[in-house]
């Protein structure tokens, strides 16, 4: 690793984002996001659609090149870190546009989480497969390894995302919407099944439209909005500001 | 309370013992030990050829040979990896190159001159692949057909390559020798692409080829696979390349930079079933046969024939006989007609 470790204070951080910025040609994604994600925890990231939450995700696990900005991942910059390098570091993701291969079976896609992610993935084969299929079966696609991802239907396609990224054996999670499109029972399923994962020491970023699951699983929150953070705290009080609300629903009329 | 399938999660060691019903494993390797089988008896038959069949035979052999090679060096950067290349026409050509400047400019011998050819190929490969394997999809076939072409204009100009006029070598009357030399390298790739599907590199290729993005998230290193596997395809080229040159004495640029070539080697990999082990050399053996046969009895329409055959394999059979073989059995007229309705034809 190129840049030696930071101040010891960052101890207690698995992730600090600093003054990130992305620009597309004259849009501003992000804007200026500054943020911590504590050893451990499960930190919501809300905000309404076009906000820059997958931006952000994107930049944090190096599918995207921000424009200004750092990210410190483990005490190390991983800026200018190929996508590949951190998810050996230990950056695992989820994407809201699933990205499963479709003509490999259901556990091949989980044994190239298993294969290649942290530390360069487990080298022996049957490891890797059993590691595979643990994950599979911990997310509930136990009974469908040998089907063809294309095969399965939304929510099972949401499921091996999950199961694909903890494949990885990653130290931290970037969760994009992974409960877009399925009802109450599957929530449940995956809250709970988030729960289990951070029980893991496995720190966690949530990005989520459903809050009952924010409510229910996160630490702290943070809103993002037009590309800026414009609230950060414990999630009740959080979800409770006048902003937030205005940001999902509009302001309110008021007479004049 | 952190369930307990959760806490196992991170110590898969402790669940090697588990799972893996034995009996799959035992029909997946029995079944597994029965092709291994049929294989071996194949080569050994092939090997024995020249033994029992007139000379003819074994010249159409080594066309078959060296086409099937081919196939199979393109199975690993087009079926594998999903870059559909038609610059291996280009690797194909320096092979045959660096024999033949090898023995004629330098004087030196023949497997020195392959492995010059080798060298020459994968090099480049590896130069070209650094800049082309970025573009993704139809750019990247335009951008390799493009260097494919002007590759005839290049060599054409270098003189130790004998300009435009090409290259003459020195005879040697060994049919027996080029055949089996042609086989040994089949054989050679086969088992490579056999050791690919069954790796972790293969496994990357294959992630590549499914969703590039999403292998890279995962931790496949896609830029030194992708260029590795093209790699390893310009190397089978090569090779096949110097035999070739060696075997028909006589190179010229438009002979051996032939993109014609590239497309044959496309149709045959596809044709067998491309991302499978044996598909391209089935493909290789079915559609030369058909078409050395159609050349001889009616001549005057083979080529059209051959048109037309590969037409309707693309229509009712995109994915290649290895896919019809392993799913057609139940309902073959179902598994046609399915493939033209997704294919939407």
């Amino acid at each position: 690793m190129a840049t030696p470790a930071r101040t010891p204070a960052a101890a207690g951080n698995i992730l600090e984002v600093r003054n990130l910025t992305k620009r597309f040609a004259g849009l501003v994604a992000v804007n200026d996001v500054t943020f911590d994600l504590r050893r451990g925890e499960i930190l919501g990231l809300i905000g309404p659609n076009g906000a820059g939450k997958t931006t952000l995700v994107g930049m944090i696990n190096g599918t995207i090149e921000p424009t200004s900005g750092d990210i410190v991942f483990d005490g190390h910059s991983v800026l200018g870190v190929p996508a590949y390098r951190r998810a050996h570091m230990g950056i695992g993701r989820t994407f809201q546009v699933m990205k499963p291969f479709p003509g490999l079976t259901v556990l091949e896609n989980a044994a190239v989480g298993a294969r290649f992610g942290a530390a360069g993935g487990i080298k022996d084969m049957r490891r890797a497969q059993d590691r595979a299929r643990e994950c599979l079966e911990f997310v509930g696609l136990g009974r469908r390894i040998d089907q063809r991802a294309d095969a399965l239907g939304g929510p099972d396609r949401k499921r091996l995302e999950l199961a694909k990224a903890l494949s990885m054996k990653p130290t931290l999670l970037l969760l994009d919407e992974v409960m877009a499109g399925l009802n109450h029972v599957e929530i449940e399923e995956v809250i709970e099944d988030i729960r289990k994962v951070r029980d893991q020491g496995i720190s966690i970023l949530v990005i989520e439209h459903v809050m009952k699951a924010i409510t229910s699983l996160s630490d702290r929150v943070f809103v993002l909005h037009h590309g800026e953070k414009i609230l950060e705290g414990p999630t009740e009080e959080v979800l409770r500001d006048p902003r937030v609300v205005e940001a999902y629903l509009g302001k309110k009329r008021t007479k004049s | 309370m952190p369930g307990k399938e959760g806490l196992t999660l991170f110590f898969p060691e402790k669940m090697a013992e588990r799972v893996l019903t034995p009996v799959e494993t035992r029909a997946g390797s029995a079944k597994r030990t029965i092709v291994f089988v049929i294989v071996l008896i194949v080569v050994a038959a092939l090997a024995a050829l020249p033994w029992y069949g007139n000379s003819v035979l074994v010249q159409f052999g080594i066309s078959v040979l060296l086409l099937a090679t081919l196939a199979q060096g393109w199975n690993i950067i087009g079926g594998y990896t999903g870059y559909a290349s038609f610059g291996n026409s280009v690797f194909y050509g320096l092979g045959a190159y660096g024999v033949a400047i090898a023995m004629v400019q330098f004087k030196l011998p023949f497997w020195i001159g392959m492995i010059a050819g080798l060298v020459l190929a994968v090099v480049f490969a590896a130069a070209l692949g650094a800049a082309v394997l970025r573009l993704r999809g139809h750019y990247f076939a335009i951008a390799t057909l493009a260097l494919a072409f002007i590759m005839t204009a290049i060599v054409s100009n270098v003189e130790i390559a004998g300009s435009n006029i090409g290259l003459v070598l020195p005879l040697l009357k060994s049919d027996v020798l080029f055949y089996e030399l042609a086989l040994g390298l089949l054989v050679l790739a086969t088992m490579t692409v056999w050791w690919l599907a069954n790796s972790r590199f293969g496994l990357g290729l294959i992630s590549i080829r499914e969703n590039e993005e999403g292998a890279a998230v995962m931790g496949v290193n896609t830029t030194l696979y992708k260029t590795l596997a093209f790699m390893l395809s310009a190397a089978f080229t090569g090779l096949a390349g110097g035999i070739y040159a060696y075997y028909i004495t006589f190179i010229d640029p438009v002979g051996v930079f032939d993109v014609g070539l590239n497309v044959k080697m496309i149709i045959m990999a596809v044709f067998g079933g491309p991302g499978t082990v044996l598909g391209p050399v089935v493909g290789a053996l079915i559609l030369s046969t058909i078409s050395e046969v159609l050349a001889t009895k009616v001549t005057s329409i083979a080529s059209m024939f051959f048109g037309i055959v590969i037409v309707i394999a693309v229509v009712f059979m995109p994915r290649g006989i290895a896919d019809v073989l392993r799913r057609a059995g139940r309902s073959p007229l179902r598994y046609f007609v399915d493939n033209v309705r997704t294919h939407r034809l």
